[in-house]
């Protein structure tokens, strides 16, 4: 599609120098894959160091290629690559190539970067694991595809990746899948995968349709004299593609029972990176979004709706792994409702995103690391008071915690604020409504993080008696302390520059500076105060009220425990009932209409196979007769056309 | 043909020899003669060592024969006085032919399976009978299998070259006879593949039937049974049209009875079920081949006049055989017989590209209804040999475990060949980066180009039908529990894993990097007249 | 000579075969509905053939090869008829319904490994 090309304003120069590498970065994690999965038991032996070379040399040249770009104009940073052409039909022809540009480069980064850490971690995690080798094949596969989905010039070649993440996962959700309920999580997921899948192969359709094209391109240049109809059509599919795989409303069910993998995979795969590509497309889709008002209201609300949801969540569940997918996928509604605000919330989006892969992987792998000392239970219950025994984990996972909250001046706060000063900008409602979301929800993360942290690391040590909890060994505190580092100054180093918001201006386009509703510190000061008083009252719930000393006799124990519970009740009827009402409400729909309306289609295909089946009786001369009466049929209908 | 020059001569009373371009048949002649050869040695040789000879004999003429076609490609004319045509389309279809054959062939050679292979030691002995006792202890087997499997692959070649109906009837009998008698030699449950066979003899013959009598009644209308010929008549329109209208009929009877297309499909899921699953295999990828060269032969060559005519009557029969296909699969719980229905329904599929005619591609000159299906049959026939392989490897004591509910958590006791499966099930339903998808794609854009767009959205839908329960069973190998009592997945010898491995590659290679076989394909896509 | 006689006797005798072909239950007697019907065919190219004056005589050519094919194929038909019967110790169509839609019913088990009497 030359002249589609040509018309383009921004202009991608072909890759050459360091950029002619792009392929590698898929290449590279891709070979890992192939070769552990293949080799097999051969490869046992040096299976996990391989695994981890890969993706460190994919951050290599991802880095090279970072500072590449930074030494040009802000307006040469973008590069195809065309790697090959898949379909030449005719007139048409679907290319295979990639774009490095700025909103990649920012993933390219974030999933090699956060990835090698993981790798690294997941060495000593896996230790005593004798699929250990297997797992680093899927972890390879999982980047290799991450990376496919970022670094695709067209939507063809991002459903490759987007498949190709969805499957790593699965493979990864399922790995222990001896256990039954982990395949049931994996199922799960695959099945609310498949959904947002759909949603992304009818968009695809539709943008070829409309625009005879799927390459970005050609959809972009298209896009801008398309019918709003057709944008927001596409822009409520690609939206539902989001939703299923970034585990938004009303396809956020998955992800808590996601975290039946392996903890390095909830931190890599359900916390920093594939949940967020459902952030990626929407940002990327800006075009089509900008020109499609209706279908980014829609995506406010159902990140607003996602965020407030996730933190509820999250006040609730005793299990860590659990409480911190909640929190994921309440972080992640921030990021959509950023996203969904238009150019002035794109490159916050992504500021969050990236912060989020930093404190959010850092708090998955503490409480692996937790789990890996308390012989792999996740109940938080029978945590406490383990920042005694375990400092590293203890220091690096609160540094994540002040991150999350957003106290300044650690990563969340730069983020999280901009996203909620960028909520209260315009006119009408809207703003206070999706501000004022914004802002509670801050206020609700501050407290159940709290309420994780402190029931996690302080009060009563409220152990079974056969842990014995010790500091995990250097190979997995080192990822934590990089990751720590990042939770903390990664907001420092972009947010008060506002690099990264102009780094990024080139692909999401430049905005005017807009006053929120309120001025900008009057919302500081009330995001703040939210957040204090989340935390005091986190801290008042699970840390001054007296926790007995644990007594001789399992009674104590036992009130504790019923402690705990009236503690949950409050919660639950102040927060998590109209939320369960909710839930009620939309399993009964889901239940009744949709399963009605789908079964009902089944049914009836069924009925009619069932039908056409009794034809075939086994009877020769049954089949003779039909085939006689098709030829009557066939030769009545050709004399009859000749009329 | 000679047979037609001879009596030629008897009436002009002067001799000519006919002159016959040997080194244009040569595929069909290698094949011909490696069966004949393949005779001789079930007759002659001892024992010992027959299976090998013939297994090698067998594969190293059909090798020489796709390397003769590769050396004939870029021919476009008439050989043997008009009997046969070498050109695009039946060189391509040819080598289709050729290139399934081989897998087909090495999965037949099994062994390691099933004691004595898959074929019965004599297709002469009663199960249980004492004869067939000592025959199975002392290993003993005939293999005949492969004479009659290359006959049937020479008459599957000269079928989508046959240039006049003659030499296309004899082609039909040629490679249906020994088919037939392929279908009946099972060695476990022979009382089932008997039933397949007489079943597909007498389909067979009844609907062979009408394909003579059609070539009669298009005979009567123009007085000659050679493509061109007719052609002629029906642009210049001499002659009753009941004659032409009803002979057009009865012979797309016969064709579309070869190509398992509603109505008259419904010997399929039976036979496929009953024969021997490497025949299936092979049955369901090259006879589909053959015939739909035939058909495409017939219907453009000698019945192109004609197109306003036949166009909606296979429309019809395009989208009732998609229909039926992938809605009566959904509630089969046979693997073969689910395969065969999904057979059926992508003679549908190929049917909807078929439709576009002559529409030509502006860019490449490629005649679009032609070099789509050429590619979809292709794609198609190595999909299909894969997976009937696959099912040959399931087994429990009782032979191959057909049942689908015997295959739930298959990917716990073989991931491997669970994933094969899964890739050929991916295949069939369209997903992109398999060959299934990049067919589809060809076949639908051909038909939308030939203004068959109302087609391609059933097609679309019935594919929608079809992915779901390709992906029930892909569901039932990953996410249930296997039975305690369920079947093993058997280790086979080189050759059946040959077989897959090659169809596994055919089926990624042209998913991810289809151009050159696309190129080829529309290169191939112009019928010499 | 007049076509219109000899095509419709053709005809007539085309259709004979397929009521046989439909109604006879016995596989000897079907087989023979076909061979009526190919024969009617023959009848048929061979009217054309005079009918024509076809200098090339392709329709009596094409009878001829029609007759070796259907004595091929009559050689074949009966040799599977015969293992059938022999098998079966019944060659009635309407009792070879065992591939058919609904499950066959457990694996025939009389397979070369058992003893069985044939039924």
């Amino acid at each position: 599609m030359p002249t589609i090309l040509a018309a383009e304003t921004t202009q991608a120069a072909d890759a050459t120098g360091v950029f002619a590498l792009s392929w590698l970065l898929i290449a590279l994690p891709l070979l890992g894959a192939a070769v552990l999965l293949l080799g097999g038991r051969r490869t046992d032996k040096f299976g996990h160091l391989l695994g981890t070379a890969m993706p460190f040399a994919a951050f290599v040249i991802g880095v090279v290629q970072f500072v590449a770009m930074l030494g040009r104009d802000p307006e040469n940073r973008t590069f195809s690559q065309h790697l090959y052409t898949w379909l030449p039909v005719g007139s048409f022809q679907v290319d295979a190539g990639l774009l490095v540009d700025q909103l990649s480069m920012c993933f390219v980064l974030l999933i090699t970067g956060v990835g090698t850490l993981i790798h690294i971690y997941s060495i000593g995690y896996m230790e005593h694991d004798p699929d250990r080798r297997r797992f680093f094949g899927y972890l390879n596969l999982f980047i290799a595809a991450m990376l496919l989905l970022v670094l695709a010039d067209s939507y063809l070649l991002l459903y490759v990746g987007w498949e190709g993440v969805g499957l790593a996962s699965y493979l990864l959700i399922g790995f222990w899948s001896y256990v039954p309920e982990y395949a049931a999580a994996a199922k799960k997921a695959f099945v609310a995968n498949r959904v947002g899948d759909f949603g992304l192969s009818i968009a695809i359709m539709i943008m070829f349709a409309q625009f005879g094209s799927v390459s970005f391109d050609g959809v972009f240049a298209g896009a801008d004299g398309a019918s709003e109809g057709a944008l927001t059509a596409i822009g409520l599919m690609l939206l539902l593609a989001a939703c299923g795989k970034s585990a938004q409303f009303p396809l956020q069910s998955w992800l808590g029972d996601a975290m039946a993998g392996p903890t390095p995979v909830s931190a890599l795969i359900h916390a920093a990176t594939m949940v967020t590509a459902g952030v990626y497309l929407i940002v990327r889709s800006a075009p089509v979004f900008n020109g499609a008002p209706d279908a980014q209201l829609v995506v406010v609300i159902v990140g607003a709706i996602t965020l407030i949801f996730g933190a509820i969540v999250g006040t609730a569940k005793d299990d860590i792994k659990k409480a911190l997918a909640a929190s994921t996928m309440s972080q992640i509604g921030y990021m959509m409702l950023a996203a969904g605000l238009g150019p002035i919330g794109y490159a916050f989006a992504i500021f969050h995103l990236l912060t989020h892969g930093f404190f959010k992987a850092g708090m998955f792998l503490g409480a692996g690391s937790v789990m890996h000392g308390m012989n792999n239970q996740v109940e938080m219950r029978r945590f406490g008071g383990i920042s005694s025994v375990m400092k590293i984990t203890w220091i690096t996972f609160g540094l994540g915690w002040l991150a999350i909250i957003g106290v300044p001046p650690f990563s969340g706060f730069w983020s999280k604020d901009k996203i909620i000063e960028a909520a209260f900008v315009g006119e009408g409602w809207r703003p206070w409504v999706f501000g004022g979301a914004a802002l509670i929800g801050a206020g609700v993360t501050a407290f159940y993080m709290t309420r994780l942290f402190l029931m996690t690391f302080h009060g009563e040590r409220r152990w079974t008696d056969d842990v014995h909890p010790h500091e995990s060994p250097k190979i997995m505190t080192i990822p934590l302390m990089v990751l720590a580092i990042g939770s903390a100054a990664l907001g420092l180093i972009l947010g008060p520059t506002n690099a990264l918001v102009h780094w990024l201006e080139p692909v999401t386009g430049a905005h005017g500076e807009e006053a929120p509703v309120l001025s900008v510190p009057v919302l500081t000061g009330l995001t703040l105060l939210l957040i204090a008083v989340g935390v005091a009252w986190a801290y008042s719930l699970y840390v001054r009220q007296p926790v007995p000393e644990v007594a001789p006799a399992g009674s104590v124990l036992t009130r504790a425990a019923r402690r705990d519970l009236y503690q949950d009740a409050v919660n639950e009827s102040l927060l998590m009932r109209p939320g369960q009402y909710l839930t009620r409400f939309l399993v009964w729909f889901d239940n009744r209409v949709v399963d009605g309306a789908v079964n009902g289609l089944a049914a009836l295909l069924g009925g009619t196979s069932g039908r056409f089946r009794r034809l075939q009786t086994g009877f020769v001369r049954s089949y003779a007769l039909s085939m006689f009466l098709g030829a009557a049929l066939l030769v009545g209908a050709m004399l009859l056309v000749r009329l | 043909m000679s047979a037609l020059s001879v009596s030629a001569t008897f009436a002009a009373a002067e001799f000519q020899t006919p002159s016959i371009e040997y080194s244009k048949l040569m595929p069909m002649l290698i094949v011909f003669g490696v069966a004949l050869v393949g005779v001789l040695i079930e007759a002659f040789m001892g024992r010992t060592g027959r299976h090998q000879v013939q297994l090698i004999l067998s594969i190293a003429g059909l090798v020489a024969a796709f390397v003769s076609v590769t050396m004939l490609a870029g021919d476009n004319q008439i050989a043997a006085v008009g009997a046969v045509a070498v050109d695009g389309p039946a060189l391509f279809l040819q080598g289709t032919i050729l290139l399934l054959a081989i897998p087909g062939v090495l999965t037949m050679a099994e062994r390691s399976l099933d004691r004595g292979g898959v074929f019965t030691s004599a297709g002469s002995s009663t199960p249980g009978s004492e004869h067939e006792r000592v025959l199975t202890a002392t290993g003993v087997t005939q293999t005949e299998v492969f004479p009659l499997t290359m006959f049937a692959v020479g008459g599957m070649l000269l079928f989508p070259a046959a240039n006049d109906l003659l030499t296309m009837f004899v082609a039909l009998e040629v490679l249906s006879l020994p088919l037939y008698l392929l279908c009946g030699l099972a060695r476990r449950r022979r009382l089932l593949s008997q039933e397949a066979s007489l079943k597909y003899f007498l389909l067979g013959a009844f609907s062979s039937a009408f394909f003579l009598y059609g070539i009669a009644l298009l005979y009567g209308y123009s007085g000659t049974v050679r493509l061109s010929g007719i052609a002629e008549a029906v642009s210049s329109n001499s002659g009753s049209d009941t004659l032409l209208m009803t002979g057009t009929a009865l012979l797309a009877v016969g064709l579309l009875f070869k190509v398992g297309a509603a109505p008259f499909h419904s010997w399929t899921p039976d036979v496929y079920q009953g024969a021997p699953t490497p025949i299936t295999g092979f049955m369901a990828a090259c006879t589909k081949v053959a015939a739909f060269g035939a058909l495409l032969r017939v219907l453009y060559v000698g019945l192109g006049g004609l197109a306003w005519q036949w166009e909606p009557v296979m429309w019809g029969v395009a989208i009732l055989t998609m229909v039926v296909g992938s809605v009566v699969a959904l509630t089969q719980t046979d693997v073969k017989r689910m395969l065969a229905y999904s057979s059926i329904a992508h003679a549908g599929f190929i049917l909807t590209g078929l439709v576009a005619t002559d529409t030509v591609d502006p860019d490449t000159g490629a005649v679009l209804g032609v070099s789509s299906v050429l590619f979809y049959l292709l794609a198609y026939g190595f999909i299909t040999i894969g997976a009937f392989a696959v099912v040959t490897l399931v087994r429990d004591a009782g032979g191959e475990a057909t049942h689908l509910s015997q295959w739930a958590g298959l990917a716990r006791r073989s991931p491997l060949v669970a994933a094969v499966f899964t890739l050929f099930l991916a295949a069939f339903a369209g997903i992109p980066l398999t060959s299934g998808f990049t067919g589809k794609f060809a076949v639908f854009s051909a038909a939308i180009a030939g203004d068959a767009a109302p087609l391609v959205v059933i097609g679309v839908v019935m594919s929608a039908v079809a992915a779901f329960f390709y992906f029930r069973v892909v569901v039932l190998m990953f996410f249930n529990a296997p039975a305690p009592d369920g079947p093993a997945v058997a280790v086979p010898s080189p050759l059946t894993t040959v077989a897959i491995t090659l169809s596994v590659a055919v089926t990624v290679l042209l998913g991810v990097w289809p151009t050159q076989v696309l190129d080829l394909a529309d290169r191939a896509s112009q019928f010499v007249r | 000579m007049p076509l219109l006689m000899p095509v419709v006797l053709a005809c007539l005798l085309f259709a004979v075969g397929i009521f046989g072909v439909l109604a006879r239950r016995n596989a000897i007697l079907v087989l023979m509905s076909v061979e009526l019907m190919l024969n009617a065919v023959n009848l048929n190219l061979v009217a054309f053939d005079v009918y024509l004056r076809d200098q090339l005589l392709a329709g009596q050519t094409f009878t001829l090869f029609v007759i070796t094919i259907a004595a091929a194929e009559v050689g074949l038909g009966l040799a599977i008829v015969l293992l059938v019967y022999r098998n079966r110790e019944t060659a009635q169509l309407d009792d070879l319904h065992q591939l058919r839609e609904d499950d066959p019913g457990p694996p025939d088990v009389r397979d070369d490994t058992r003893e069985t009497a044939a039924r």
